[in-house]
């Protein structure tokens, strides 16, 4: 591996400090498990990494009770996540999403940050908090400023951080009443998979049962983590039923820009995309009645 | 663990005990050497530089930049290699290339440096110009008139190894079944995957004679071709040595010598120091050889009672860039062709045929998985349509012992009735199963006892006692994890009247073993079981003939058990083995008790019209499989499956159900999810991500019923058993899925897209 | 670009000039000697390599030595007792055929002690889930499974003994 040095900064300010110092040739390391692989492999070649894992408060995993919002700090890991009952009970889109990413041991040290930074199509981190509305807060030389989850993405490998930026958490507001949320990977196995498809639902629905909310995101339906606009709006304001669910199923489908790899055949990422967002949705459904 | 395993073979105190593998602490504890982790004074670490290309002429390379690069001490191409250095099954290929290059896995250049990381950066300092040519990745138009040539000398894709066999009358047979079908079957790339990537230390003495650390399955055979490697290089009666380090599986990958091991003999000897090259997870996908895709036309026939009248395949393999063992899979595959089931007239025709892809080797099965996933998806198809339940039509079918097939194979002992109605029993076949569930089953044949390929199919094995009841045997044979070490220290043991934990197996050094032919063919149980056995035999018999003079009582009256050497119906005469050792060595004209042996198989090679009995025995078995198909994304869950083998007699049944359950899940991989996913002769997924083996999450519950029919001619009656398990698991799970849901699939591997496409397609 | 690091490993105290960019592998097995944990991919789609960093199984090979700095690591070679006797989960393994060619083991092993410290009653669901990062060629699994659980009791009797 190509030799670097590694710093290892106790703030925010500091690290974008020492960023600033060595500008193009600084990286930011989280956990590492994308950053490592990369400079193996040669595809980055930094002199320095600057690590974020003595900044103390981008490891803080914290529900406010009184506002009910959500703060995800940047460096907590998968397996924080997976393993917090509070996630696990309110917020189970976010806990499908996590307990299956790459092994036990790449969720030990990756980070729920470095995955949506990384930005690949597939990242399955950046699904729930998407359809959770996230927002993002980054830190750079001029200040914090926020931008929503879902306006992250730019393309493969790209987000909209500038140099130096830092993203210090991610914030959920507050989850209304009678909302169920889910989401599946779709692979050939059980485990260390990237998914072919990712797929989550979250929908929330009035006293009368018809749809207030609802968000479908797709994984490796399109270059970047992505939306199904058209399928969520058809969705809203109709009474939920599994009838409804397959007929946005076939929207978000249609929406999606899936294409043919090696790991899997765009006709078949759109069925699955059609057959997931009914079956998520009915398992949203089913979270709604057994919490009323 | 099935019940009844724990209840084989009370017989013996050693033999059928569940042993634990003899060098598992050592592995537990993390202290077992691979070859990873050999470091030798002064080593230097050597990198392979692979082609651009998958077809195309080298123009011009300049290796001066990597030769001046700080920390390099040589640097290889294709001009430094002695032009007799070829590897192979036809010795066509060298270990660097020159000239041409016809596939990407083709050595270019390589480089000898005092670090991994400095060789790799040498190699990038290498400038080599090619010129590209038109590839051809596609076996059968390979075969045709104006396609590329692979190797233009040769005029032709198709290589003169023809595999063409005929027993009685397969026309006339057709004509009078009653019911015929015909298929077209198709397998892909799938690899080993040794956790333990490939790798060799090669090093000189002062007097050139060759030491190599190696992965190898075939010691003996390893020794012999890297004595012509050094004859090549002009070293005439030079000493090779061949040390095994502990190997982090085989799976028949280690069958044959292959470049990087040459490369490590060249730089070592350029160098004056030892070189150590230790393939990458990259380069272990890249580098080493698959399993032979193959394309398979099958027809075959019944009469109106289901008795088989006839069998007619054809199969055109990917030969890949160069010739290896791989092919000569058709010997193999020749056996269920020719001999799963009764069936009386059989035509074969086989074809290997260069392409620009990788080149392939042998994989545990050796052909015989590929052959039984058209065979045994054909059974179902044929039983289907001669309106015969599927498990009666393999019962009308069965192999009996005592029968000679039309290859001429002798079976000896056959337990396939008890192995079908053993899956039979565990998974009902009754058709009451839920929408979308399905129960499916596939049988097997296989080489049981040795395989006659070379021109010697034996092992040899060296036995000594010390003076104190342990015993050390040197064995031709390897292990690679399978538990040979077991199977040995057992059969001797209990031979001996000794414990499987005084008997010191060494299996891992030329200068040291006897000749084997190598660790294939599930061979090493029958055969090299044999040669201990036939040691510790003699052994027993200079104890006796001691004991009996001191005992002044007929050698026949004398017993070994418990480490005591007794007469049985006299109590005091009874002495522990290690003071009837002392006794014996220690006094005038003492003696210590050694033995060898060398056993060899009364098996044929098979002759010209590809016929013979090639092993002593067969092993048969019988898959069955329960799984469930989600109709709305294709994909198979395996829910429960059975595998019985007829055995012979297990020696081990702990690492017996180990083979099993290994050899299971390979063959699920190589039904469901395993594929080289090459394009246009590139590897695309040459890591676990995308190259997908089962991991524990998609383990399966698994049980493996033994059937013990104590062949005649085995150890103690023991058959192989190494390869079966992954060899009718692929048509086993086509049934089922079939079976579920109405589809066949006949191109592996059986994947969501493929299941559903096939679902939509019947569903209009 | 050579940093000092202090850690303890197996119970004793290491003080270790590293350089930046190696791995906890390298450190562990080309400078250390300690060659127990293996390298099966170096890109953490294996855990040949997975040691024990403050409680928690992690892929060595994608793990920075400089991050070791002040932790506590536990490797194959820490297990057995200073006597010599096996670990109870070393001695499950052998007795059970949870090892063939036994290079998946040294990880395997680590992977499924961290597991029964954190939870010592693990059922086979969780066991699979605690061991689908090490992949196994040889086993097909069952065995393994066999060997963790097989080895649940005396672990738990064994917390705070001389293994931990
Ligand atoms: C074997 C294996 C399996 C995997 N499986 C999956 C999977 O199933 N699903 C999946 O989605 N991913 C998977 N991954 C990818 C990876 O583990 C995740 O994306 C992980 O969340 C990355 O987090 P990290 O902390 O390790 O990131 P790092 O490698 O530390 O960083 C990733 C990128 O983000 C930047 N970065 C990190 N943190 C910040 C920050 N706070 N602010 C600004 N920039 C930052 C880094 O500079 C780098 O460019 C897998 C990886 C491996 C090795
Ligand atoms: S070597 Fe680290 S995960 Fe494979
Ligand atoms: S025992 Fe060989 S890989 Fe697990």
């Amino acid at each position: 591996m190509k030799a670097f040095k590694y710093l290892s900064p106790t703030t925010v300010e500091e690290a974008i400090a020492f960023h600033g110092r060595h500008s193009e040739t600084a990286k930011y390391i989280g956990g590492g498990t994308d950053v490592i692989v990369k400079v193996k492999e040669g595809w980055m070649e930094p002199d320095y990494l600057i690590s974020l894992k003595k900044i103390e408060e981008m490891s803080e995993l914290h529900k406010n009770d009184a506002t009910g919002e959500l703060s995800i700090g940047a460096m907590v890991t998968h397996a924080t996540l997976e393993k917090s009952l509070m996630i696990r009970n309110e917020y189970p889109i976010i806990y499908d999403a996590v307990s299956n990413i790459g092994s036990l041991q790449v969720r030990n040290v990756g980070t729920i940050g470095g995955n949506l930074i990384n930005a690949v199509p597939s990242a399955d981190g950046a699904i729930p908090l998407i359809a959770l509305d996230g927002v993002a807060l980054l830190h750079g030389p001029d200040g914090e400023r926020s931008v929503e989850v879902k306006d992250l993405f730019i393309a493969p490998y790209k987000t909209v951080l500038k140099p130096r930026e830092i993203l210090k958490k991610i914030t959920i507001p507050p989850q209304e009443p009678h909302t169920g949320s889910a989401y599946i990977k779709f692979g050939r196995r059980a485990a260390m998979e990237l998914p072919l498809i990712g797929i989550g639902v979250l929908l929330t629905l009035d006293d009368d049962d018809t749809c207030a909310k609802a968000r479908i995101c797709l994984g490796v339906a399109a270059p970047t983590p992505m939306r199904a606009f058209d399928a969520e709006n058809f969705l809203v304001g109709k009474k939920i039923d599994e009838n409804i669910l397959i007929e946005a199923g076939k929207i978000a489908a249609d929406e999606s820009k899936v294409r043919d790899s090696i790991r899997g055949k765009a006709w078949h990422r759109k069925e699955m995309i059609r057959v997931h967002v009914r079956r998520m949705g009915l398992k949203c459904l089913n979270m709604i009645k057994d919490n009323y | 663990m099935s019940k009844s395993n724990n209840e084989l073979s009370s017989e013996f105190s050693v033999v059928g005990k569940r042993i634990p593998k003899l060098d598992a602490a050592q592995k537990a504890m993390g202290r077992a050497e691979y070859i990873q982790d050999i470091k030798l004074p002064g080593m230097l670490f050597g990198k392979i530089l692979y082609s651009k290309y998958a077809h195309a002429n080298i123009v011009k390379i300049d290796t001066s930049k990597a030769v001046a690069f700080p920390g390099v001490h040589a640097v290889l191409t294709g001009e430094d290699v002695p032009k007799k250095m070829k590897m192979g099954l036809i010795k066509d290929n060298p270990p660097i290339k020159k000239g041409k290059v016809c596939s990407f896995r083709d050595e270019v250049a390589a480089v000898a440096a005092i670090s991994p990381e400095i060789a790799k950066k040498a190699l990038g300092l290498i400038e080599i110009e090619y010129e590209e040519l038109e590839g051809i990745f596609d076996p059968e138009k390979a075969m045709e008139k104006n396609s590329p040539l692979v190797h233009d000398h040769l005029k032709s894709n198709v290589l003169k190894m023809p595999w063409n066999i005929h027993y009685g009358d397969v026309e006339k047979a057709e004509k009078e079944s009653a019911f015929v079908v015909e298929d077209r079957f198709t397998t892909t790339w799938v690899t080993h995957c040794c956790m333990g990537t490939s790798g060799a230390v090669a090093l000189f003495d002062a007097s050139e004679n060759l030491t190599i650390y190696t992965n190898t399955q075939i010691p003996s055979l390893a020794h012999k071709d890297f004595l012509e490697a050094l004859k090549a290089m002009g070293l005439e009666n030079k000493r090779v040595r061949v040390i095994k380090p502990v190997i982090g599986g085989g799976f028949g990958s280690k069958l044959d010598t292959y470049a990087y091991e040459h490369i490590a003999i060249l730089l070592a000897y350029k160098c004056h120091k030892p070189v150590k090259i230790v393939f990458d997870r990259v380069e272990e996908f890249k580098a080493t050889s698959t399993r032979q895709p193959t394309v398979t036309y099958i027809k075959q026939g019944c009469d109106k009672n289901g008795k088989l009248t006839f069998r007619n395949m054809r199969m055109v393999l990917d030969n890949g860039g160069h010739t290896s063992w791989g092919a000569t899979t058709p010997s193999v595959m020749l056996m269920p062709i020719s001999s799963l089931y009764r069936v009386e007239n059989v035509k074969y025709n086989a074809k290997c045929v260069y392409t620009n892809n990788t080149y392939s080797q042998a994989m545990r099965g050796y052909g015989n998985p590929q052959a039984t996933f058209a065979i045994e998806s054909s059974m179902d198809i044929l039983a289907e349509k001669a309106g015969i339940d599927r498990i009666e039509f393999r019962r009308i079918n069965k192999n009996r012992s005592g029968d000679e097939t039309p290859q001429g194979l002798k079976i000896t002992s056959c337990g396939l009735e008890e192995c079908i109605d053993a899956v039979k029993e565990e998974l009902k076949f009754d058709g009451k199963n839920e929408k979308g569930v399905g129960t499916g089953i596939a049988s097997l044949i296989h080489v049981g006892g040795g395989a006659r390929i070379y021109g010697s199919d034996g092992c040899g094995a060296i036995l000594k006692m010390d003076d104190y009841g342990k015993v050390d045997i040197f064995t031709g044979g390897t292990d690679m994890g399978q538990g040979l070490d077991n199977i040995t220290a057992q059969i001797v043991a209990e031979e001996l009247g000794l414990l499987a934990e005084d008997i010191n197996v060494v299996h891992s050094d030329t200068d040291i073993c006897p000749w084997d032919v190598g660790a294939h063919a599930s061979r090493s149980t029958f055969v090299a079981g044999n040669a201990a056995l036939g040691a510790a035999k003699k052994v027993k018999k200079k104890i006796q003939d001691f004991a009996s003079k001191l005992f002044d009582v007929p050698c026949e009256k004398i017993e070994l058990k418990d480490k005591l050497v007794f007469v049985p119906e006299d109590k005091e005469k009874s002495m522990t083995i290690g003071k009837l050792l002392r006794k014996a060595h220690f006094r005038p004209g003492g003696t210590m008790l050694m033995a060898e042996h060398f056993y060899d198989p009364d098996n044929q090679n098979m002759g010209k019209e590809l016929k013979g009995n090639m092993s002593m025995t067969y092993s048969f078995g019988a898959h069955g499989a329960k799984v469930k198909v989600d109709e709305e994304t294709g994909k198979v869950e395996v829910l429960e499956y059975v595998a019985a083998h007829d055995v012979g007699r297990a020696i081990n049944p702990l690492l017996l159900e180990g083979q099993v359950y290994g050899g299971v899940v390979m063959g699920l991989g190589y039904a469901l999810t395993e594929e080289v996913t090459i394009k246009d002769g590139k590897i695309m997924n040459a890591n676990f991500r995308d190259y997908k083996l089962f991991t524990a999450k998609d383990a399966v519950k698994i049980k493996a019923p033994v059937i013990e029919t104590i062949d005649k001619d085995g150890p103690f009656g023991a058959k192989g058993i190494g390869e079966p398990g992954c060899v009718p698991t692929a048509p086993a799970i086509a049934n089922a899925i079939y079976d579920a849901v109405g589809v066949r699939i006949k191109d592996l591997p059986i994947t969501p897209e493929k299941v559903l496409a096939a679902l939509k397609e019947k569903n209009g | 670009m050579t940093t000092n690091i202090s850690f303890l490993l197996n119970g004793d105290e290491i003080s270790y000039d590293i350089k930046d960019h190696w791995t906890l592998l390298h450190l562990l097995r080309e400078e250390m000697g300690l060659i127990g944990t293996k390298e099966g991919c170096g890109n953490g789609e294996c855990g040949a390599c997975t040691v024990i960093v403050d409680k928690l199984a992690v892929n060595s090979c994608l793990y920075l030595a400089v991050e070791a700095d002040g932790k506590t690591i536990e490797t194959i070679e820490g297990l057995a007792s200073t006597e010599g006797s096996l670990h109870p989960l070393q001695q499950s393994f052998v007795d059970n055929g949870g090892i063939q060619c036994g290079f998946c083991t040294p990880g395997m092993i680590m992977s499924s002690k961290a597991l029964l410290d954190e939870n010592p009653g693990a059922d086979r669901e969780e066991i699979k889930h605690a061991l689908a990062g090490n992949i196994c060629r040889c086993t097909g699994y069952i065995q393994i499974f066999e060997s963790v659980e097989a080895a649940k009791e005396p672990v738990v009797e064994n917390r705070g003994g001389q293994n931990e």
